[in-house]
């Protein structure tokens, strides 16, 4: 996980995914070719209805393509039935989301052994004190969820998605609802946890802040993958992003039509 | 507003499918309980009517005082010549003298032809008499020849003119069928048979004397002329009234009875409809939380929280509605059933299942007000939540605070325990039954409201295995279990209930059970015990017993009710035992108390310790014994304790002979020894074989009389077990409704687990061992309860025969058992529910 041998740890060719039938079909997913770094922070961004979460739900195995493959780490996610989706889950994929990340019956320790507890793993004592050690939690680790703030308790979270050493973390919209301090803490660890862990990340934003704490960006609109940024900065992102929003019409798909889709 | 209400049950149908369920079980108890006792009391009437359908009926003058033997006189006293001066009257068409006894009739199979608890009853046929109608053949004649009822020739499989065996006066005879006779009514199941006036007479009116006689008035005289013109001829010590002052006396004793079985059920019904209403209150709150957000629309375009309450309070009304109509419908269902049932048993109840308005209209307003009423909390919630607060992401309903419960309970608890405490320390004083009653009640409600309180602890200690053994199911399991302890509690409360009672039964029967065979081991010495399904081992037996050469020696237990009269205790109606004279030497261990028990071969009587301290006799007094022959006194020579005989007052069976003709004494037992030199198998093949004829006594040696008590006390339990049944259905309703209701609330929450990899079964079992904890939380708590105070009873009724506390735990250790399989079904739907949930809908759910 850690030696970057230049192979992308997730890739994805011709993915096509529509929603709804006849009229009301959205095409979400019009044939997206795309690589994920290994070691690397990667960002998906891209208007309301993009596609850029549901590229990211295909990507988890959490939703299934109409067409196309996806390869997690060398294994094709897209061939796999529930129950061995459920195993790439549980041993190859960390997840952070916007939010009811945690499961308030466990408290924060036992929310982030949670992923070894069900695989039944023994928890590595040394790596679990790194990640909590990194995420800054060692003092909270006894309380429930309701007595930990927003951020912390993404922080948590984070802490669930590192702890199984997975192949790819992918994280939706991870600072949705947080302040802009607590994401800074989010963002930064995430990106510590590639830097000195050698981690791979998959982000969904729509904060061009929260995209510059990346390796690279891809771009997405109306399905379709429609431009990348290496290295970003909040000012170039926002400045891709307003030039992406007419050259999005421009290409614009026959099926696709800008829906109000936000939640996918 | 009422579009939006009945819009709301039609989409979700399938959400409110468990609530109407729930009222149709509770309504259907309501309703069947009440079309049931209907039935039951027009069947009854019928058969007062049937039986009593003279005009006017001469009595003996019911005994002044307490009866303490339920539905007895004290014996025939209204000579049967008074009948013929009564014919003799004008406006009297006929006059018959009543006396009937019991019988054994043989059937086509060689068994005795008896339903469960009906009685067989012979009495004479007069050809005149109005209330039996002979529909085929004719009407017995000579000794030899009987007729049968209708129902009791068809369940006996004899046909007319065919040749059978009765006991008749407890002597084994021939009898020819020779008719079919109709009473006009469905008799429940009694076998009953009539003989020729002059075998019938002497069986059971050997001295002239009956037990009324039935006067019919002739065309033109009302009853009351009938009484009037009698009434100059009846003797102080009887009395004449009309036919139905007797029928009303009649049909008030068995309403008084049938009350008792209808609060019984009652209470069963309540506890469904108990449930019922917690589970419509959780569909509500269930409903209500998923749409927050419509309800915030319709605040937001102007609807205010009244219309919003109303709207909700409408669906339950519906709801309500449509469950009593079927409930109703279900109710009649089962009473039909339980017709068939008890038709396939022998019993014919009367006529169709009544459908009358009265029970109607309870049920349809019972199941709706309950219904109503479950809703109106969670509609309260729906309508005080601002619009802008629904209008959020995550809205937090607050849980009330269990505290003020929890001190309620602990205090009722702690009061109910203080009652049965003093109930134990003082026992012997009258007020104790109520204090142990009171205290009881006040436990069982008190832990009730404390369970909130106890979920947390006990559910913590049960889940205990489970959290070791399957990671992370049983902690994630546990944590939803405590996560709302009140709602845990509530789903747990029908099995609390029911499994509290079960405990309790389930104890005091053992003891009961352990008690008396250690009585019977310990203070019954004898080689065999001869008992008679009729409860009358037949004279005719016992003489053939006698006979054996095996038989070294028989003492019959006979008993007749009859007046007791004594200077401190005024009269009243007592069973009376008569046994042989040297009884207590060699059959039987009795404490004495006071006086000599060899008195009785002097013609003196023992009474037992607890009757003679209510009644205030000491030895020495002199009781008035009224039988049939007349008054005799007898002085008491003796109190004595024993829990052999259940008589309080025991003569000598000379003594017994003289009051009551030995036809009209019951023998309920019949003590038998061997002769010396016969072992107890030869004695029992030789005596099986002498009884075989009699077809209803069964012989045992003193084991197997243990063991046959055993048996009885395992029929009582039968019945519990029944009942038990039915909390468990409720239960299992009630706990599938929680937990669905929790998976949905949970839906995000399950979303996530299943997207770090908790498989499809892990999830499954989770909602599993949640369920099972729960069921064995209301077992446990139950159980407790019910065990607790049942112990308290022995201390308490030791006098009373208790002696023993015995608590079956292999029973407990299979109602524990019970609750795990309660459990596991209980979770079959909702698991299965959660485990299809599609993981991406899970998580991005709102």
């Amino acid at each position: 996980m850690a030696t970057n041998d230049g192979t992308p740890i997730a890739s994805a060719r011709g993915l096509v995914k529509t929603y709804g039938t006849g009229e009301a079909a959205v095409r979400a997913l019009d044939g997206v070719d795309v690589d994920f770094g290994r070691g690397e922070l990667t960002a998906i961004m891209g208007p309301s209805g993009s596609g850029k979460s549901t590229l990211m739900h295909c990507m988890a195995g959490l939703d299934r393509p109409d067409e196309g493959t996806v390869v997690v780490d060398g294994l094709e996610v897209s061939a796999m039935n529930e129950r061995r989706l459920t195993r790439l889950r549980r041993d190859h994929l960390g997840f952070v989301f916007q939010a009811f990340n945690l499961v308030p019956t466990l408290t924060a320790l036992e929310n982030i052994t949670l992923p070894l507890d069900i695989a039944r793993r023994p928890v590595d004592r040394a790596h679990l004190d790194a990640v909590v050690q990194a995420v800054g939690l060692a003092d909270r680790l006894g309380h429930k969820p309701t007595e930990l703030s927003g951020g912390q308790q993404q922080r948590v979270a984070c802490a669930r998605a590192l702890v199984s050493r997975p192949s790819v973390v992918f994280a939706d919209e991870p600072t949705g609802n947080l302040d802009s301090t607590s994401s800074g803490e989010v963002l930064g660890f995430l990106r510590r946890s590639v830097d000195e862990l050698g981690q791979s990340v998959v982000m969904v934003t729509h904060d061009p802040t929260a995209a510059s704490y990346a390796h690279r960006v891809l771009f997405l609109a109306d399905g379709r993958l429609v431009g990348e940024l290496t290295d970003p900065t909040p000012d170039s992102v926002l400045a891709a992003l307003s030039s992406l929003r007419p050259a999005a019409s421009a290409s614009a798909a026959p099926v696709a039509v800008a829906a109000a889709d936000g939640s996918r | 507003m009422l579009r939006v209400a009945v819009r709301g049950i039609r989409a979700h149908l399938v959400r409110f499918l468990l609530s109407l369920l729930a009222v149709a079980l509770g309504v259907a108890f309501v309703a069947g309980t009440f079309s049931l006792r209907t039935m039951m009391s027009s069947t009854f009437d019928g058969i007062v009517d049937a039986g009593t359908p003279g005009d006017a009926y001469v009595r003996a003058e019911p005994a002044e005082g307490t009866s303490v033997v339920e539905g007895t006189s004290a014996g025939p006293a209204v000579p049967m010549t008074l009948a013929d001066d009564i014919a003799a009257l004008d406006g009297v068409a006929h006059a018959i003298p009543e006396a009937q006894g019991s019988i054994v009739l043989v059937g086509a199979d060689g068994t005795a032809v008896q339903s469960t608890q009906a009685p067989s009853l012979v009495f004479s046929y007069l050809p005149d008499d109005p209330s039996l109608d002979v529909v085929a053949g004719r009407g017995p004649e000579r000794p030899g020849e009987i007729a049968l009822e209708t129902a009791t020739l068809a369940s006996s499989g004899l046909e007319i003119g065919d040749t059978t065996q009765v006991v008749l006066g407890g002597q084994l005879s021939d009898a020819e069928v020779v008719g079919r006779f109709d009473m006009g009514a469905p008799m429940a199941g009694a076998t009953l048979v009539v003989v020729d006036p002059g075998t019938g007479y002497a069986l059971f009116a050997p001295d002239g004397k009956v037990a009324d006689i039935a006067v019919y008035a002739a065309d033109g005289t009302t009853p009351a002329e009938l009484v009037d013109a009698i009434a100059p001829l009846v003797p102080d010590d009887l009395q004449v009234v009309t036919g139905q002052q007797l029928r009303d006396e009649n049909k008030d004793a068995i309403g008084e009875m049938l009350g008792f079985v209808t609060t019984f059920l009652l209470v069963f019904a309540a506890i469904a409809l108990f449930v019922g209403a917690f589970i419509i209150s959780n569909t509500f709150a269930m409903s209500v939380r998923q749409r927050m957000r419509e309800f915030a629309l319709l605040r937001a375009v102007g609807a205010s929280p009244a219309q919003v309450f109303a709207s909700i309070l409408v669906q339950a009304a519906v709801v309500g509605l449509i469950g009593s109509a079927l409930g109703i419908a279900g109710g009649l269902g089962l009473v039909q059933g339980l017709k068939a049932v008890f038709e396939a048993m022998g019993m014919d109840l009367a006529g169709d299942i009544p459908v009358d308005g009265a029970t109607i209209g309870v049920s349809l307003v019972v199941g709706t007000v309950v219904s109503v009423l479950a809703a109106a909390v969670p509609a309260r919630r729906a309508a005080l939540v601002p619009p802008v607060e629904a209008m959020r992401d995550d809205v937090v309903v607050p849980e009330r605070s269990i505290r003020v419960r929890a001190v309620l309970g602990a205090l009722l608890t702690g009061l109910g325990a203080a009652a049965v405490l003093a109930a134990v320390l003082n026992t012997g004083e009258d007020t104790m039954d109520a204090a142990l009653g009171a205290g009881a009640a006040g436990v069982l409600v008190g832990v009730l409201m404390l369970a909130p309180s106890l979920a947390r602890s006990v559910v913590g200690a049960l889940a205990w295995p489970f959290v070791r053994l399957l990671r992370p199911v049983g902690r994630l399991a546990r944590g939803n279990v405590v996560r709302n302890p009140r709602r845990t509690a509530n789903t747990a409360g029908a099995l609390m209930i029911g499994m509290a009672l079960v405990g309790g039964v389930s104890v005091i029967a053992t003891s009961a059970q352990a008690s008396v065979a250690g009585v019977v081991e310990s203070q019954l010495h004898t080689d065999l015990v001869l008992q008679s399904a009729t409860r009358d081992v037949p004279k005719g037996a016992i003489a053939d017993v006698e006979a054996l050469p095996e038989v070294g020696g028989a003492a019959a237990f006979a008993f007749a009710p009859l007046e007791v009269q004594s200077d401190g205790d005024g009269a009243g109606t007592r069973y009376v035992a008569g046994v042989r004279e040297d009884l207590f030497d060699r059959t039987i261990d009795a404490e004495t108390v006071d006086g000599d028990l060899g008195s009785l071969a002097d013609g003196a009587a023992a009474v037992q310790e607890a009757a003679a301290d209510e009644a205030g006799w000491a030895v020495g007094d002199t009781l008035r014994i009224t039988g049939a022959t007349g008054p005799r006194d007898v002085t008491v020579g003796a109190v004595f304790t024993t829990n052999v005989i259940g008589a309080p007052v025991v003569v000598g069976t000379d003594v017994l002979d003289a009051l009551v003709p030995p036809e009209q004494q019951m023998v309920d037992l019949l003590a038998v020894d061997a002769a010396s030199g016969i072992g107890v198998d030869e004695l029992k093949d030789a005596v099986a074989a002498a009884v075989a004829p009699y077809v209803v006594i069964s012989v045992l040696t003193q084991d197997e009389f243990v063991s046959s008590i055993a048996d009885q006390v395992n029929q009582v339990l039968v019945i519990l077990y029944a009942l038990l049944g039915l909390s468990v259905v409720i239960a299992v309703l009630g706990i599938v409704n929680t937990l669905a209701l929790s998976v949905i609330e949970r839906t995000r929450e399950i979303g996530l687990l299943r997207a770090v990899g908790l498989g499809r079964l892990q999830l499954a079992g989770t909602v599993t061992v949640e369920s099972v904890l729960t069921a064995v939380f209301g077992t446990v708590v139950g159980l407790v309860v019910g065990v607790a105070l049942a112990s308290a009873l022995p201390s308490v009724y030791a006098d009373d025969g208790l002696s023993e506390l015995v608590i079956p735990w292999g029973n407990l250790a299979g109602m524990l058992g019970l609750a795990v399989v309660v459990g596991v079904l209980a979770a079959l739907w909702p698991g299965t529910r959660a485990a299809r949930m599609r993981v991406l809908d899970a998580v991005s759910y709102e």
